[in-house]
């Protein structure tokens, strides 16, 4: 293995964080780009060493680029390699992994030197324990550590662009749904689970979420089982990811899920009965309680205190 | 088109009791299915009925491998004495073994597990195939497979040639149990067990040094009267900066 760390990036997302966590090993990182020039050029202001930029037609997904890629890294015979949750990188990763014999670690959150032994920090359980592994060989790691939102090293890398062959394996088509719902920009959204009763209580979490000035959204379930929110409201991983202000979940458990959908609010809380649900392990703020009780008193609390401001999410 | 089902690959992290000092207790070690086979499973089914092909199922481990044979698929193989792998290639290593010994398989589908998001990419790795993962339907359109990911309110749809590895996620969480009927027929269905020395090598799992809480604070919780404990919250969100 050679002293080099290489992140595979096919969206701005995570790559701040995948950098800073290679970067932690003082090797040289080496990123691995696919799609459009401006990522490429914005992935070199992160701190890392060099690009190696594949540029991607419109119709041509990191996938296609997998298994000429694997070949690619594996010359380098890199000690870690890393890429987000994007499925478009984990293909790329999955990849490289098989070319290098390497250990395939998820939820890598971050990653130290022990004596020239690699140390890798995992988020296990959804991230309700911390666990230490170490890796006989190479990593192939996807990671789930923090992303801060800018930073870098100031200066720009070398961008160097590969031409590689691409497999069968195209975008068909690329289609816009229906009108957005405004969930995905909200500064502040209201979100309710199962624990709602009954389709008329949506009103009492409607005003709640007016008096916050806030959207509404729901869980998976809601809107795909019970059909009572437009499936375009429900957050989680495969519905919205969001980032808002506030993300007051109400009768939510909270499972991984879900949670992957709000991993980038800014404060998360949440009402529920249950004084151990998952959900109070990743919030900031919890109420214990019924919440046809709480609701109707955080309705109250909202609108006895300042009024809350409108704003329009950067 | 042959399509192979791959299901209860993992164990329920449900089932995990977190002790205070952040080890781990498994309280039901056996494989269950996840969260995304029943969709998983859906596509493989559409697949096999849209190309005319076969659907078998491959599970690992000691879970219940008649979940899918009570599902349709028409026979299923299974790798018994698979141990729960942290190393997510080991797992891959042990299924793309036991596809190669299937044979002739055009498509395989798996559920793209928020857990273990590297098997189903290791696992196309390890075949040499390509992967497109995300996915939450997929057709055969003649020789090629078509296959859908949604990302907010926009859909991608790929086009690929096979063999090819899908990984897909769950747009429900509701499974239907099968009826009393079922179950009868899914007792007639071949189920083959292998055993993992008969594939490959036994698996090496990477090594860990044990677990520990996270290093986060606990949420600040409310739970006095309901309008105590409102007003508590409204201030505390007020102070946060997410009521500005």
């Amino acid at each position: 293995m050679s002293g080099q760390s290489w992140v595979v990036v096919t969206q701005e997302k995570q790559t701040r964080g995948m950098v800073l966590a290679a970067r932690a090993l003082s090797e040289p990182v080496v990123a691995l780009v696919v799609g459009p020039q401006s990522l490429a050029d914005l992935t070199a202001t992160t701190g890392v060493d060099e690009v190696r930029w594949v540029p991607a037609e419109a119709d041509q997904p990191p996938e296609a680029f997998a298994p000429a890629l694997a070949q690619v890294v594996a010359a380098s015979a890199p000690r870690v390699v890393l890429a987000g949750a994007e499925p478009g990188g984990r293909a790329v990763l999955g990849a490289v992994a098989a070319a290098l014999s390497a250990t395939v670690l998820p939820a890598v959150v971050a990653m130290s030197d022990d004596g020239g032994q690699l140390v890798v920090l995992q988020a296990a359980l959804g991230g309700e324990v911390l666990r230490t592994l170490v890796p006989a060989g190479a990593l192939a790691g996807v990671f789930a550590g923090a992303d801060p939102q800018d930073g870098g090293a100031g200066g720009s890398a070398p961008v160097v662009q590969l031409a590689v062959e691409s497999v069968d394996l195209r975008i068909a088509r690329d289609e816009a749904g229906a009108a957005a719902t405004g969930v995905a920009d909200a500064a502040r959204v209201v979100s309710f689970g199962r624990g709602v009763r009954a389709k008329a209580d949506i009103a009492l979490l409607g005003e709640l979420a007016q008096a916050l000035d806030a959207e509404l959204a729901c869980s998976m379930p809601v809107a795909d089982d019970l059909g009572w929110l437009a499936k375009d409201r429900y957050v989680g991983r495969s519905g919205q990811h969001i980032a808002p202000r506030l993300y007051l979940a109400v009768g939510i458990g909270g499972a991984p899920q879900h949670m992957e959908g709000v991993r980038d609010a800014k404060v998360v809380a949440a009402v529920n009965s249950d004084p151990d649900a998952r959900i109070f392990r990743e919030a900031d703020f919890g109420v214990v309680g019924d919440l046809y009780e709480v609701v109707p008193a955080l309705i109250a609390a909202v609108r006895s205190a300042a009024p809350v401001t409108s704003v329009v999410k950067q | 088109m042959n399509v192979v089902i791959v299901y209860k690959w993992a164990r329920d992290e449900a089932n995990a009791l977190v002790r205070a000092d952040g080890s781990v207790d498994w309280r039901n070690a056996k494989m269950t299915a996840g969260e995304d086979d029943p969709a998983a499973l859906a596509v493989a089914r559409t697949l096999a009925e849209t190309a005319g092909g076969s659907l078998a199922g491959l599970t690992i481990g000691d879970g219940d491998a008649s979940w899918a044979l009570a599902r349709g698929v028409e026979q299923a193989v299974r790798v018994s004495d698979v141990p729960d792998l942290v190393d997510n290639a080991a797992t891959a290593a042990v299924l793309a073994a036991a596809v190669r010994r299937i044979g002739a398989v055009d498509v395989v589908v798996i559920g793209d597990s928020t857990q273990n998001p590297g098997v189903c990419v290791a696992l196309a790795g390890q075949l040499g195939w390509p992967v497109v993962a995300g996915l939450t339907s997929a057709t055969a359109v003649g020789d090629r497979v078509e296959a859908v990911r949604c990302i907010g309110t926009r859909e991608l749809t790929f086009s690929m040639a096979t063999p090819v590895v899908l990984g897909v996620l769950a747009q429900s969480d509701v499974d239907r149990p099968p009826g009393m009927k079922e179950l009868l027929a899914a007792r007639r269905r071949p189920l083959t067990t292998w055993a993992l020395a008969d594939l490959a090598e036994p698996p090496v799992d990477v090594v860990s040094r044990g677990t520990r809480a996270p290093d986060v604070p606990p949420a600040r919780i409310f739970d006095g009267a309901p309008t105590v404990a409102a007003e508590q919250l409204v201030a505390a969100l007020r102070d946060a900066g997410a009521l500005a």
